[in-house]
């Protein structure tokens, strides 16, 4: 097996209980430099253009989520009003609760997040994914899960994910046992294995699994590696050291920004964080998530710190809310690829989701991505 | 001809033409964005009731007395018609330039609006002469005789270098002329330029903001800073009355004289607090008593290297990799 421990460093950019309270004191302080911008009537409520289910949904929640997003919350909380006019919280987005499954009938599923329990019922309609689809009662007790809830009704269980992982990256060395996948210098490197059964399906769409060939592929987690199932995007052409310069940006960049939305697992972050890891932070803060020296972003994004706040749009479904920054999209800045879940998308990545944003907006973790629309704010 | 009145007669096609440059600037960006809501500029001074009656109401006068100067430059409608217009013209860059200061005061984040998307940078002294000076050009032209023909020849030569000078005065206090450049993609765009911090910081440094609230700052570094957009934030802790306090500057992040913005909030409770009336600055003697007493540590709080404040000036991401 090879040595996954890498060099990675976790910078203090890293998501966590403490940029939790940095996100809320820079909030803060911003409003306290610009008083009056919170009390514009288009910001006023960026989550009012959720679908209706979802604000009737805002008073009910209690959520995993929300208890993950706590550590923002709990800071807001401190926090005069006009500071966290803006966040998401957990009342906005309670859709997603992940976890440890305790138990599990054909009637009712108990989920642990280490500190609760909790009981979700399973309908008929319920459906889970364990590498494939199948019955929720063919879950197991162990299994780590991400659990979207219904609609309407909290307390049941919609669509469960268990054991899914994804790995992006840079390909850094290739053996028979696997290829170990280089996620960026502030997470550890990641060990993909690719059974044979899904060998074909994946060499399809990334035909180059090289060292320097960037990889984005979905599948389970079995112990510290990931069997890699199913292709998440398509392998861009290029090696990662041979990039083409991103297009020239003539005028200001829009205020709205399509293309593609993904998710990542979590790493120095709570499980149930919301949030997002945005591919342009600036580049004067001197962290080392980026990339590598000399390698260029592929899309020109305005850059943003953590703390900012992002309107995120799934153009699929028409669910929106606004987002804190929460890490930085290191790799997802090098893919420049689509997505066609629902259209086909602009090109490039303009959000990386944290597990539970990117369920609580309606996405689904097998599919990979979204087409989404951010408009940047807050 | 004297020279006055070949002044006071250049300042007609001069502010038709701004005029009706700015009323065609907003209709433009009013129809890009499909709403009259997202006007820029004083309209968010009103209620938001009120700002599509006013975005509709600027950009009509702006039209009108543009028309009418034109129109009654010549000997049509000589005498009171003539008078008003150009009495109108003086009152509206009046009214923009209090609107303006106004506008700086409580909305320093946005733009002043006159020329639609091309004024998205943060009022400045820059755009508050600019108003008050077109304010004076229209006065001027009060009482003003009928515009005679273009002159031909050597006689031209007088009015078209006012007309130039002027225009080249027009277009220093315009910041819409850097943005024109964005536009053309001969600059890049402020939101994706790369600024170092330590130019941010030396900024705010020698700006007037500093010098008046340097007296409270207690620390050499920043515990903060992060970057939005076209703004970077930079935090300083303080001291007011015994009590700590956090210095927050905004700084426009532009290559001279940048705007700036600062708030002082409580420390403890995220109050934002009244600036105290007569901050003395610090004198040399008192920053180094300070310093002494809370020397800023070489590797730790209040620097953060992750955060792009670098532990050490000039040495940028040390202790991170």
């Amino acid at each position: 097996m090879l040595d996954t421990g890498g060099d990675h460093a976790c910078c203090d950019r890293c998501a966590g209980a403490g940029t939790a309270v940095r996100i809320a004191r820079r909030r803060l302080l911003k409003a306290a430099v610009f008083r009056t911008a919170d009390v514009r009537p288009a910001d006023a409520r960026p989550a009012d253009v959720r679908p209706a289910d979802a604000r009737a949904a805002d008073a009910r929640a209690s959520s995993t989520a929300g208890a993950r997003a706590g550590a923002t919350q709990g800071a807001a909380g401190l926090l005069p009003d006009r500071a966290r006019a803006r966040f998401a919280t957990s009342g906005e987005l309670p859709r997603a609760v992940t976890g440890e499954i305790i138990d599990v009938s054909p009637h009712f599923l108990v989920v642990s997040n280490g500190a609760s329990q909790q009981r979700f019922a399973l309908t008929p309609d319920a459906t889970a994914w364990r590498g494939g689809a199948l019955e929720p009662a063919a879950l197991r007790p162990g299994d780590q899960v991400v659990v979207r809830l219904h609609k309407k009704a909290r307390g049941v269980a919609d669509r469960i994910w268990a054991n899914i992982g994804r790995v992006t990256g840079t390909i850094v060395e290739r053996t028979r046992d696997g290829l170990l996948v280089d996620e960026g210098t502030t997470r550890k490197r990641q060990f993909v294995t690719i059974p044979p059964r899904a060998s074909g399906r994946i060499q399809v769409r990334f035909p180059s699994l090289e060292p320097g060939y960037l990889i984005d592929v979905i599948g389970l987690r079995r112990g510290g590696a990931l069997e890699g199932l199913i292709p998440a995007t398509s392998q861009p052409a290029y090696r990662v050291d041979q990039m083409p310069a991103p297009a020239l940006v003539s005028g200001h960049v829009p205020d709205a920004i399509s293309g593609s939305a993904t998710w990542h697992e979590p790493a120095d972050e709570p499980p149930g964080v919301l949030g997002v890891a945005y591919p342009a932070l600036d580049p004067e803060v001197g962290c080392a998530e980026g990339p590598g020296p000399g390698v260029p972003g592929n899309a020109r994004m305005p850059y943003l710190s953590i703390g900012s706040v992002l309107l995120v749009r799934n153009d699929c479904t028409g669910s929106s809310c606004a987002l804190p920054v929460t890490s930085c999209a290191a790799v997802g800045r090098l893919f420049n690829d689509r997505c066609v879940t629902c259209g086909t998308s602009p090109r490039s990545r303009v959000a990386d989701l944290t597990q539970a944003s990117f369920v609580a907006l309606g996405g689904e973790l097998e599919r990979g991505c979204f087409n989404a629309t951010i408009t940047i704010g807050g | 001809m004297q020279l006055s009145v070949v002044v006071r007669e250049v300042q007609v096609p001069l502010l038709a033409s701004l005029l009706l440059g700015g009323s065609a600037a907003k209709l433009v960006h009013m129809l890009r964005v499909r709403s009259v809501d997202a006007a820029l500029g004083p309209t968010a001074l009103f209620p938001v009731y009120l700002r599509r009656p006013a975005a509709m109401l600027i950009c009509g006068c702006e039209f009108a007395l543009g028309v009418g100067l034109i129109l009654t430059a010549g000997r049509i409608c000589r005498g009171v018609p003539t008078n008003a217009v150009r009495l109108g013209t003086a009152l509206l860059f009046l009214v923009a330039t209090c609107a303006l200061i106004e506008l700086r005061g409580t909305r320093p984040d946005i733009g002043c609006g006159c020329f639609g998307d091309f004024s998205t940078a943060p009022v400045s002294g820059r755009a508050l002469a600019r108003s008050a000076l077109l304010a004076v050009a229209a006065l001027s032209t009060v009482g003003l005789p009928p515009l005679q023909p273009p002159h031909r020849g050597v006689a031209a030569i007088l009015p078209l270098g006012i007309l130039a000078a002027e225009l080249a005065l027009v277009a220093v206090l315009s910041p819409e002329i850097g943005e024109a450049l964005v536009r053309l993609g001969y600059s890049e765009p402020c939101e994706l330029r790369t600024v170092p911090a330590e130019r941010t910081v030396a900024a705010l440094h020698r700006s007037s903001q500093w010098r008046r609230h340097a007296g409270l700052v207690s620390a050499a570094e920043p515990v903060d800073m992060w970057r939005e957009l076209c703004w970077r934030y930079v935090v300083y802790p303080g001291e007011l009355h015994g009590r700590p306090v956090e210095l927050v500057f905004a700084v426009f992040l532009r290559q001279h004289r940048p705007a700036i913005q600062a708030a002082l909030v409580d420390a403890a409770t995220g109050n934002v607090l009244p600036w105290p009336g007569s901050v003395r600055p610090a004198t040399e003697a008192d920053r180094m008593r300070r310093l002494i007493r809370a020397p800023a540590p070489a590797f730790s709080a209040p620097t953060d290297p992750g955060l792009g404040i670098p532990a050490v000036p000039g040495v940028r991401g040390a202790g991170v990799r």
